[in-house]
């Protein structure tokens, strides 16, 4: 039954999406602010501007983009909440941002408050060190730290913080967690020698063909892309992952019609080869990943929900 | 990638970098026709009294953010008008002190000693030239150590210091600063204390935005710019808006002294002046590298050193202060050195110096892609480090403005002695809306008006109580750096919460900081004994 009802789901979905591209007659009332939640000139930032280029070549929309940025994405969560829902203003943020950390902020605000739209792409966050560590798995990690080696561990977020305690603690070794701002700030460190491993989430990709970093562990509920061999959280004895996207939001109450045609336009920017944004996300963030609607809707309720088990995991 | 591989790439950047016309079949990049434009600008602007070159980069920089856009594209050609504004800024201010008696910029003030007599005994001409060369040489030579100092520099800092002692080290900086700007410790620390606290407001890790008293408005914080124009800019506009009420001064254009006799910069006149230019030069490079202390400071000790060799030496020729070219280029040569030296604590620490180096940063964590910082001078073999090529972009772009300043700067700075006439109360006004455009081009929400105003007002205020901007520009800049590294260092020491001692290297930051504060505060007394 409840497959039949997935699939019948599915099929509706897949009706939607494809009606709403040709029958979408809905254009944005204007000109469309977007808000983005990542610091200027990162690969985040850049892939917002590709995609509203994008979409101003093919459908002649105008964008106009703006920085929104801090607190984990909170800061344009609460500017974009109170803004006109017509679709003619929209933002990117993660979908961490309507998950854990609106969890933790405890700002009076929940997913409902907002519009998902779509996502763009998956993390492909890996436990990353420099190859000159001479690690090649992450048992050399634990190895090094049982030793009495002091390890520094870099995260970009409370979230990713309470998860490389958990994968500490699952192995039996403290790390000493060092918090920066952004994954180029954790690659930084790391080939500083600042930290000794940390989390990259698509960043590391050049530095790991090159052969200049490791991808030791998954941070996924799969294995990376790249390096299929590393192992998963779940394999390592972490209950909880790291998955995430990049995701546009927009206010509560978007009508269905101005959601969709966004969600369709954005998704067959980043899906389709020669689109400048399919370029950024094929080379930096694994390729396209497109979740839209209300099953985004209902995946950021379920991270926010599944925020607090973590949370008390990480406080144990 | 040697380091050759990279210097190469940053010439490339500047020179073949995306084209805006060409000429005869050669194209001519963006970047090249923006360092020209920002050179010819800041020789405008610092020949007029009342406009300096931290303005004309203020007002600019949102504008050509506007243009340009936030990509990595976008860095050489921003920053390269910049940097020309701030070199032609330089040789600009000697202008009207030479022909006036009254400086364009306060480091030009030493030049009118000797520039004005100069001119009034028919001289200016000559004395504009003598201006411009120990200028542009003075300059030269400063770019030159920060091209060798730099990339070295910030390899010490990445190879011996780890994040304790970087934090230590933003620490010693601010309190140097704090210590030597303006002429009271006490007064330096509030203003340091001030921007650290406005920096603070909604930053930091915890997901509720702090010190906001839970208003919307303040969640994001104080948008830099709006902090930064507020103080620098405003401030001054509205200070020098009463000072203009005040007075009621007609100050109608002054005649310009006829001028006879012969204008040319001959070759003994050079040999005369360089012993002067050299010496000068070496003083500013030295000011300039450490943080904090301006050009002003520098203009007056190569002014001074100049003066007692000159009175030992040459008993016999004009002495300082009745005209005496080795005067001007004593001046001249020492201020301009101050401007490539202080982007040695730039480029290789992040920390800004100066309003001008202020302005750089700006740049470049506006557009992005460009942190400046030891990261940036990471040699990396495989992979092409983009921050490196930018930064050899940034010491090409440099020598280019240099060139242009050798070339036409001095032609150029000839014809600009006519902005003396520009009347202060037209160009007040028209700063003060410039500024507050440039903000809202880069913060489009009604509020950061609010804020430009109000940190105006604080800024007006710091003036007339006689307290420096500087450190609270500065502090305002470091402050989320010096919160994020002391964090990252409490976290990678454990929780250790005595990082700031432990370490020797740090221990010993620390108590310099301790020191250069204490050393301060004894001054005064030493001068009255």
């Amino acid at each position: 039954m409840r497959t039949m009802l997935k699939s019948a789901v599915a099929a509706l979905a897949g009706l939607v999406l494809a009606t709403a591209a040709p029958a979408s007659d809905w254009t944005p009332p204007g000109p469309v602010k977007l808000m983005i939640a990542f610091a200027a000139g990162g690969g985040a930032d850049t892939q917002a501007r590709l995609i509203a280029e994008d979409l101003e070549a093919k459908l002649g929309w105008s964008f106009i983009p703006e920085q929104v940025t801090g607190k984990g994405g909170m800061n344009l969560a609460m500017a974009i909440k109170d803004m006109p829902n017509d679709g003619s203003v929209i933002g990117m943020v993660v979908t961490e941002t309507l998950g854990y950390n609106m969890r933790v902020a405890d700002a009076g605000v929940t997913p409902d408050d907002f519009t998902a739209i779509t996502t763009t792409a998956g993390f492909q966050m890996g436990v990353v060190s420099l190859a000159s560590k001479g690690w090649t798995t992450f048992a050399d990690v634990v190895e090094a730290a049982k030793s009495g080696e002091a390890l520094r561990f870099g995260t970009m977020s409370p979230r990713l913080s309470d998860l490389a305690y958990l994968l500490g603690k699952a192995n039996g070794v403290e790390f000493n967690i060092v918090q920066v701002k952004g994954g180029r700030a954790v690659m930084n460190g790391v080939n500083a020698g600042d930290m000794d491993l940390g989390f990259m989430a698509g960043i590391q990709g050049k530095g790991v063909a090159a052969g200049d970093l490791v991808n030791l562990a998954s941070a996924l509920s799969e294995p990376l892309k790249q390096t299929p061999e590393a192992p998963t959280f779940a394999d390592l004895g972490v209950e909880f992952v790291a998955d995430g996207y990049f995701t546009f939001i927009g206010p509560a109450g978007m009508p269905t019609e101005a959601r969709d045609a966004l969600a369709a336009a954005i998704a067959e920017a980043v899906s389709t080869e020669g689109m400048k944004s399919h370029g950024i996300i094929a080379k930096a963030f694994g390729g396209p990943a497109v979740i839209a609607g209300d099953e985004l809707q209902a995946l950021v309720a379920a991270d926010f929900e599944a925020a607090g088990a973590l949370l008390e995991a990480a406080s144990e | 990638m040697g380091a050759l591989d990279y210097i190469w790439l940053g010439i490339a950047a500047v020179f073949q970098g995306p084209e805006l016309f060409s000429v005869a079949g050669v194209g001519i990049s963006v970047t090249l026709v923006m360092i020209l434009a920002g050179f010819l600008l800041g020789i405008v602007v610092g020949a007029t009294p009342g406009l300096a070159g931290p303005m004309a980069m203020a007002i600019s920089l949102p504008v050509l953010i506007s243009i340009f856009g936030f990509t990595p594209d976008a860095l050489l050609p921003v920053m390269g008008f910049l940097i020309g504004v701030m070199k032609g800024a330089t040789i600009g201010g000697a202008v009207p002190a030479i022909l006036f008696n009254t400086p364009g910029t306060p480091d030009a003030y030493m030049t009118t000693l000797d520039g004005h007599p100069m001119a009034q005994a028919g001289q200016a001409k000559k004395a504009l030239k003598i201006a411009h060369v120990s200028s542009a040489a003075g300059d030269t030579f400063s770019d030159i150590v920060l091209i060798l100092c730099a990339p070295f520099l910030a390899i010490l800092v990445e190879a011996y210091l780890d994040l304790p002692e970087k934090t230590a080290l933003l620490i010693l900086s601010l309190a140097f600063i704090a210590a030597v700007i303006g002429g009271s410790v006490g007064k330096g620390i509030i203003s340091m204390g001030l921007g650290l606290l406005a920096a603070y407001v909604a930053t930091g890790e915890d997901f509720y935005p702090r010190l906001s008293l839970g208003s919307q408005t303040l969640a994001q914080g104080f948008p830099i710019a709006t902090a930064i124009l507020g103080v620098l800019i405003l401030g001054e506009v509205f200070k020098s808006l009463e000072d203009l009420w005040r007075d009621h001064r007609s100050a109608g254009p002054r005649a310009e002294p006829g001028q006879s006799g012969d204008q040319a910069l001959r070759w003994t006149d050079i040999r005369r002046i360089a012993p002067y230019i050299g010496r000068s030069a070496v003083i500013g490079t030295v000011i300039g590298a450490l943080p904090g202390i301006g050009s002003t400071l520098a203009a007056t000790l190569g002014y001074t050193a100049g003066s007692r060799r000159h009175a030992r030496r040459r008993p016999g020729s004009t002495p300082f202060g009745k005209g005496a070219p080795e005067g001007i280029a004593a001046t001249e040569a020492a201020n301009s050195s101050v401007s490539g030296a202080n982007l040695i604590p730039v480029l290789s620490l992040g920390i800004p110096g100066n309003a001008a180096a202020v302005f750089l940063i700006l740049a470049a964590e506006s557009i992005g892609g460009f942190n400046p910082g030891p990261s940036v001078f990471r040699f990396t073999a495989d992979t092409v480090n983009p921050e490196l090529v930018v930064a050899f972009g940034l010491f090409t772009a440099m020598m280019v403005a240099n060139l242009l300043n050798w070339t036409i700067g001095g032609a150029f700075m000839r014809v600009v002695g006519v902005m003396i006439r520009v009347p202060k109360h037209i160009l007040l006004p028209i700063v003060l809306t410039l500024t507050l455009t440039a903000i809202y081009v880069q913060e489009a929400r009604i509020s950061a008006m609010w804020f430009a105003i109000g940190f105006g007002i604080l800024g007006y205020l710091m003036r007339r109580l006689g307290i420096s901007h500087l450190p609270f520009v500065i502090a305002f800049i470091l402050g989320g750096k010096l919160e994020d590294t002391a964090r990252q260092a409490f976290a990678a020491t454990g929780g250790d919460a005595w990082f700031l001692v432990t370490s020797p290297i740090a221990a010993v930051f620390m108590a310099l900081a301790v020191a250069v504060v204490a050393l301060s505060l004894r001054k005064p007394q030493e001068v009255k004994a």
